[in-house]
């Protein structure tokens, strides 16, 4: 005999609208369904009724915490369409404007996850070092949370030499504080009676379901977009991209805050080894017909913007493939098994953001039900 | 009629209601303020608690149609009533306790659970799916930290001679010092902290009302002035459970005389009450919440075979 329980739409332990049906037989989950499609706002159709300028600035927009990495996919994939080259120093500013994304999201993540266990204290000092993060954010891009360096052809703001030793200050408050976490989530009792051995994904599992970011890298998925393809300066900076092998709910809280310290290291290199020069070329306002990809690495992983322009001001289409739709899959093998307990701790380690992850619903207008399209049907409808 | 009056008293303002409310209320509030800087924060001021609870008895009483029932709206007095009933067993003047019966450890370990019959109660009676699954998990939990607390309160009583008598533990440890530093209760002393931090319903055993998996479990449907009692019956049990730690393992009141000054038992008693909060608040803010099934795991392993050593050795040696 087994139960469906609804997670959502609305339930304390999610942080935004999605739905999850998880049918259990006692405490034990047999079975999990998704449901998304409750914040939908249609971007993509909207990026192709503005010109490319403006439209930056609605990509940034599709997500609040990795809106430098959207802005960077979004003008990635325009620059390419376009043959726009960007200025070596503007490449450098990139790299700084994603690491500290990465820093802030992570740790932000972190703080979630600390409160889903009950951890409030942690939760707290995690969101405290963040601020360390959003300062330099503030610092050099002007916002705390909707900041981009980036911008269609180089970089919105230069990086000034007067804000160098205050970054490098808190560089280190980072590196310091994040050492210590990593110990303190690796030996504290009760984080790991929560976290060790809990929604285990395989490394099999992770590759089937084409997990991304630190969700696959926790299971030992050797896999960055920073390092197997190069975008801005990521080719001339040093870095290793961090793995663990348990692909537990600890596998992903480590690989996150081992990701900051190589953040952290990242930005310095990228201090040192930024040359002086222009950081914008010149923009074209009509881009020939053509179509790119721009690949990132987010925060929660593999980021992908496709476009294809058609010799005006506007993209004919874009497609968002953004890294949490991609992870939600990996929800499935990772809760069966579980406990009701687990669900809140191993929804929150993918690191979901639900406002990027909404599609299309598609709605019958007479029943006014919603229906899954097959893959069959989708490809008859692209003949 | 003195007598009379006496008890009036002793139920309505020492150490009854006023005082009880008040010491709770306080001591929560200093609670909140320790948690607040042990995580970054500046926290609430320590009078914080008091406003809460004033506000809430100015609210609307509003009762969901699905729970208004004589249980889930009689339980909020219910367990405040036996809280206050725990109070008058306990000698925190004088070795004397304002009411005596026969075996007053019974009664009190007694009347300690009825907050926890009634939360249970209240889980089922709200019709709301987190309350029930919280009730579910508070029984679970209440066997698991029960067994502790009784094994060590009775490994106190075995010491004082098994005598099941506050007021003759207290006049023992006058005489024999603190039962805390008897060599055979040291395990017992930590055993009925753990056992408090599960009673008291704080991390790391705030399973029942994780905010994180079912909102706050039993107390979901309660609002108003039925929360407001609920939140000074919740401080006065942080109070007087504190209180019966203080008295099995830390001597009681003892009055002082320090510089021709005579200071009445009581000061000592709440010193020694505030000095468990502040470990109590300490230990909420060092770790992460259990699940459950490791929750009765810990309980029935660790604090309860503690509490069954001192037993063992009380009895033995």
């Amino acid at each position: 005999m087994t139960f469906i329980i609804p997670i959502g739409p609305q339930h304390p332990a999610l942080e935004e609208p999605t739905h999850i049906r998880v049918e259990v037989k006692g405490e034990e989950i047999v079975g999990v369904d998704l449901r998304l499609g409750y914040v939908h706002r249609g971007i993509e159709k909207a990026l192709t009724e503005r010109p490319y300028a403006h439209g930056f600035y609605l990509a940034q927009r599709v997500c609040g915490i990795c809106n430098a990495t959207h802005s960077l996919a979004f003008t990635r994939a325009v620059e390419s369409v376009a043959g726009v080259e960007c200025p070596d120093r503007a490449r450098y500013i990139r790299v700084i404007d994603g690491e500290l994304e990465r820093i802030h999201s992570h740790l932000l993540w972190a703080g979630i996850a600390a409160h889903e266990i009950g951890f409030t204290t942690l939760f707290m000092l995690f969101w405290r070092d963040r601020e360390h993060a959003l300062d330099m954010r503030e610092l050099l891009f002007g916002q705390r949370i909707y900041a981009t360096g980036t911008y269609l052809g180089g970089a919105r703001v230069d990086i000034e030499q007067k804000h160098i030793p205050q970054l490098i200050r808190a560089l280190a408050e980072l590196e310091k504080s994040t050492k210590h976490y990593i110990d303190v989530c690796t030996s504290d009792r009760t984080v790991i009676a929560r976290c060790a051995g809990i929604g285990v994904l395989t490394k099999k599992e992770a590759r089937e379901l084409c997990a991304a970011g630190p969700t696959a890298r926790a299971s030992g998925v050797d896999f960055d977009i920073r390092r197997d393809d190069p975008y801005a300066a990521y080719d001339e900076i040093r870095f290793d991209v961090v793995t663990e092998r348990n692909g537990d709910v600890l596998a992903k809280v480590v690989v996150r805050l081992r990701e900051i310290l190589e953040s952290v290291e990242i930005i310095r290199q990228a201090i040192d080894a930024m040359p002086k020069g222009p950081i914008r070329a010149k923009f074209p306002e009509n881009v020939l017909e053509n179509e790119a990809v721009g690949r990132v690495e987010a925060p929660r992983g593999e980021l992908m913007y496709y476009v294809r322009s058609n010799g005006t001001n506007k993209p004919e289409r874009v497609r968002i493939r953004t890294p949490s739709y991609a992870n939600w899959p990996s929800i499935r093998p990772m809760l069966v098994g579980g406990t009701i307990a687990e669900i809140p701790i191993v929804v929150a380690s993918i690191d979901p953001c639900f406002s990027c992850t909404d599609r299309v619903t598609i709605v019958d207008a007479k029943t006014g039900k919603a229906r899954i399209v097959t893959k069959d049907e989708l490809r008859r409808l692209r003949k | 009629m003195i007598e009379t009056l006496g008890y009036i008293f002793a139920y309505f303002v020492f150490p009854g209601i006023l005082f009880a409310s008040a010491v709770g209320l306080l001591f929560m509030g200093i609670d909140r303020k320790i948690t607040g800087h042990m995580q970054h924060r500046i926290g609430p001021p320590i009078w914080q608690e008091f406003l809460d609870v004033g506000k809430l008895f100015c609210k609307e009483d509003v009762t969901p149609a699905a729970a208004n029932s004589f249980v889930f709206n009689f339980v909020p007095l219910l367990s405040f009533g036996a809280l206050i009933a725990v109070v008058l067993l306990l000698p925190i003047n004088s070795a004397q306790p304002v009411l005596t019966s026969v075996a007053d450890l019974i009664v009190i370990i007694y009347l300690l659970n009825i907050p926890a019959v009634c939360m249970m109660l209240a889980g089922y009676a709200s019709g709301c799916p987190f309350g029930t699954a919280g009730s579910a998990r508070y029984v679970v939990q209440l066997f698991g930290y029960e067994l502790a607390f009784v094994i060590a309160a009775l490994a106190v009583a075995a010491k004082a001679g098994w005598s099941l008598s506050l007021s003759s533990i207290v006049a023992y440890q006058a005489q024999n010092g603190w039962m805390a530093f008897q060599v055979a209760l040291i395990p017992a002393a930590i055993a009925i902290l753990i056992a408090a931090q599960g009673k008291l319903l704080r991390v790391p055993f705030d399973i029942p009302e994780a905010e994180s998996e079912i909102v706050h479990g039993p107390l979901t449907e309660y609002s108003g002035p039925k929360l407001a009692i609920l939140r000074i019956a919740y401080d006065i049990e942080l109070f007087v459970v504190a209180a019966v730690i203080v008295v099995l393992f830390f001597g009681g009141p003892v009055p002082h005389t320090i510089g021709g000054v005579y200071i009445p038992g009581v000061v000592g008693f709440l010193i020694k009450c505030f000095g468990i909060v502040v470990l109590s608040a300490v230990i909420r803010n060092i770790a992460a919440r259990l699940r459950i099934d490791q929750a009765l795991k810990f309980f029935w392993t660790f604090p309860t075979l503690l509490a069954a050593i001192s037993l063992f050795l009380v009895m033995v040696v």
